[in-house]
C-alpha cells in the first residue's frame, strides 16, 4: 500500500493554519492530503476540503488510525491532542506538532502574502509609471494651451496676443507629439507580417535622418556593414527604432563624438550596434531606461517613450536590444533580430 | 504684463501680496503671473528650488513674501522633500503645491505636511485665484 514517491498526510485542525497548510499541500505534487480534522463543525479549512474532495470529520482519533498515514500535521493548538496522536497513531506515522508546524504555518503565510505584495507591486510599477506618467506629460502643455487661450479671449494688446499664440502651437505640438508616440503601438505591425530587410540601406536611411541633427557639430560617422545582411521584421518600424538610438546617441555626445554603425551577424541572428562616444548612462539609470517616460532630458524635449517603443519593437519580432555604458566613455546599443538568409 | 522680475512693491498700485511661483516650466510660470497678476498680486518667478532662495535673497523680497506656489517635480527633488526644502528656509510661509500628477496619495500627504492646497494643472484661472486669497486670508486671521 505504501507507495514510497507519494506522502499521505493528515491535518488536524482546520482554523488558519489548516487552511494554509491544506492549501500548500494541496498544491505539492507527490502529497496527498488524506483528511482534515476539527472539533468545529464551521472551521474554515472544512468548508474548503469539501469543495476539494477531502474527506473531512469532527473526530481527531479517526483519522490519527487511518492507515497509510506518513505523517500527521498538528495545527490544533490543543496539547491534548499530541498526546491521542501518539496513543492512536501507527508506529511508523511520523507527527509534526507544536513549534515544527507552527513554523511550518509561519512560513508558508508569509509566502502567500510576499506573493499578493509582489504582485500588487508589479501591478503598479507598470500602472503607475504608465499613467501619472502621460498625464504629468500632457498637464503641463495642456495648462498653458488653456490659460493662455483664455487670457486671449480679453487681451488686446497685440502683440502679447501673437506671443501667447505661439506658446499654444508650442504646447499643442508637445500633446501631439506625445499621443503620437503612445500610438505609434496601435498602429503597429502584425509580427506575422515580418519580411526581409536589407538592414544597411534602412540604416543609412536612418542616418540620413539623424544627420539633420549633427549639422553644425563635430561628430564623426564611422560605418562598419556586412554585406547583405537581412533580418526578419517590418522596415518602417526598424528605421523608427534605428533613428531612436541615433537620436539618443548624438544628443549624448553634446557636439563632440564618434557614432559607431556596425552590422554583422551571429548564429541566427543579424546584429546591429549603434556606439557613442557620449556621456555614457549611470549604473542606477540602466535598469530604468526602458521604461516608458523615463528621460533625463528637460521638461518638453523628451516623452521618454523612445526606448521603450524601440525595446518593444524588437521583441516583438523575437529580437532583443541590450545597452553597455561607461560613465563618461560611452554607450553601445545592440539589437538582436532574426537572420534572414540573404541571397 | 510686466516681464520685470523685481517685486516691484513701492512702485505704482498697492499690491495684494508677494507671490513666489516655482517651475521649471517658463510657460507655466508665465501662466500663473498672468493669472495672479490680473488680481493684484506681485509675482516673482523662479525654476527651482535654489533659485528661489536665491531671488529672496535679494533685495527685501524675503520679508514681503507671502505665499509660494510650486510644482513638486523638480531636477534634484521631489515630492516631500522640495516642502521640506521651503519649510527649512521659510517656516512660516504658507505652499500651495501645483503639478501636473493627480496623485490622491500624493495630495493627501502633502495636506497632511501642512500645505495649504493641492492643485492639478490644468487648474482654472478662478480656481488658482480662489485658492490664494483663501491661503492669504487665513494667513493673516492666524497672524502667522
Ligand atoms: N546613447 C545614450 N547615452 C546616454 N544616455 C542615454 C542614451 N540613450 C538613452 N539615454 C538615457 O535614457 C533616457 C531615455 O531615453 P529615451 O529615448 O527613452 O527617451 P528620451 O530620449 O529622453 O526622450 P525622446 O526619445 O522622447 O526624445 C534618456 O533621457 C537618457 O537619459
Ligand atoms: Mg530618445
Amino acid at each position: 500500500m505504501n507507495n514510497t514517491d507519494q506522502t499521505n498526510i493528515v491535518i488536524l485542525g482546520a482554523g488558519k493554519g489548516g487552511t494554509a497548510l491544506l492549501d500548500l499541500f494541496t498544491r505539492l505534487p507527490g502529497v496527498t492530503v488524506v483528511g482534515i480534522s476539527d472539533q468545529n463543525p464551521a472551521a474554515p479549512a472544512l468548508e474548503y476540503a469539501k469543495r476539494l474532495n477531502i474527506p473531512i470529520t469532527q473526530d481527531p482519533v479517526q483519522l490519527i488510525r487511518h492507515p497509510g498515514t506518513h505523517l500527521i500535521v498538528n495545527v490544533t493548538g490543543d496539547p491534548d491532542i499530541n498526546e491521542q496522536v501518539n496513543t492512536h497513531k501507527h508506529p511508523e506515522t511520523e507527527m509534526l506538532g507544536g513549534a515544527a508546524s507552527k513554523v511550518l504555518w509561519d512560513l508558508v503565510q508569509d509566502e502567500s502574502q510576499m506573493q499578493a505584495q509582489l504582485f500588487q507591486a508589479e501591478k503598479l510599477a507598470g500602472m503607475g509609471t504608465f499613467a501619472s506618467g502621460i498625464a504629468h506629460d500632457i498637464n503641463n502643455p495642456l495648462y498653458i494651451l488653456l490659460a493662455f487661450s483664455e487670457n486671449i479671449l480679453e487681451e488686446t494688446d497685440l502683440p502679447t496676443i501673437h506671443k501667447q499664440a505661439r506658446s499654444i502651437i508650442a504646447a499643442g505640438k508637445r500633446i501631439q507629439s506625445i499621443s503620437q508616440k503612445i500610438t505609434q503601438y496601435t498602429r503597429a505591425a502584425k509580427v506575422q507580417d515580418a519580411v526581409s530587410i536589407n538592414v544597411n540601406s534602412t540604416l543609412d536611411e536612418a542616418l540620413n535622418i539623424a544627420q539633420f541633427a549633427t549639422m553644425l557639430q563635430d561628430i564623426s560617422i564611422i560605418r562598419n556593414y556586412e554585406d547583405n545582411l537581412e533580418v526578419l521584421a517590418n522596415s518602417e518600424e526598424l528605421f523608427q527604432v534605428f533613428v531612436n538610438l541615433m537620436t539618443n546617441a548624438i544628443h549624448a555626445m553634446e557636439g563632440k563624438g564618434t557614432l559607431t554603425v556596425t552590422s554583422y551577424h551571429e548564429d541566427s541572428f543579424g546584429k546591429i550596434s549603434i556606439a557613442d562616444t557620449g556621456s555614457g548612462i549611470p549604473d542606477e539609470n540602466l535598469s530604468k531606461i526602458f521604461e516608458p517616460f523615463f528621460t533625463t532630458k528637460p521638461k518638453g524635449e523628451g516623452t521618454g517613450l523612445g526606448l521603450h517603443n524601440a525595446r518593444a519593437i524588437i521583441k516583438k519580432y523575437r529580437g532583443d536590444l541590450s545597452v553597455e555604458s561607461t560613465i563618461r566613455q560611452g554607450t553601445t546599443f545592440v539589437i538582436e533580430l532574426p537572420y534572414a538568409t540573404s541571397k | 504684463m510686466s516681464e520685470s522680475n523685481s517685486a516691484g512693491m513701492f512702485s505704482g498700485r498697492k499690491s495684494e501680496g508677494l507671490v513666489l511661483v516655482v517651475d521649471d516650466e517658463p510657460d507655466v510660470r508665465k501662466v500663473v503671473r498672468m493669472t495672479l497678476e490680473k488680481s493684484g498680486y506681485t509675482v516673482l518667478e523662479a525654476e527651482d528650488g535654489e533659485k528661489a532662495i536665491a531671488e529672496m535673497k535679494k533685495d527685501e523680497n524675503s520679508l514681503l513674501l507671502s505665499l509660494i506656489i510650486t510644482d513638486i517635480r523638480m531636477p534634484n527633488m521631489n515630492g516631500i522633500d522640495v516642502i521640506n526644502y521651503y519649510r527649512k528656509e521659510w517656516p512660516s510661509v504658507p505652499l500651495i503645491v501645483l503639478t501636473g500628477f493627480p496623485d490622491m496619495d500624493m495630495a493627501t500627504s502633502m495636506l497632511q505636511h501642512g500645505i495649504a492646497d493641492y492643485l492639478v494643472k490644468p487648474v482654472e484661472a478662478e480656481k488658482l485665484r480662489s485658492s490664494v486669497s483663501k491661503t492669504l486670508e487665513k494667513r493673516e486671521v492666524h497672524g502667522f
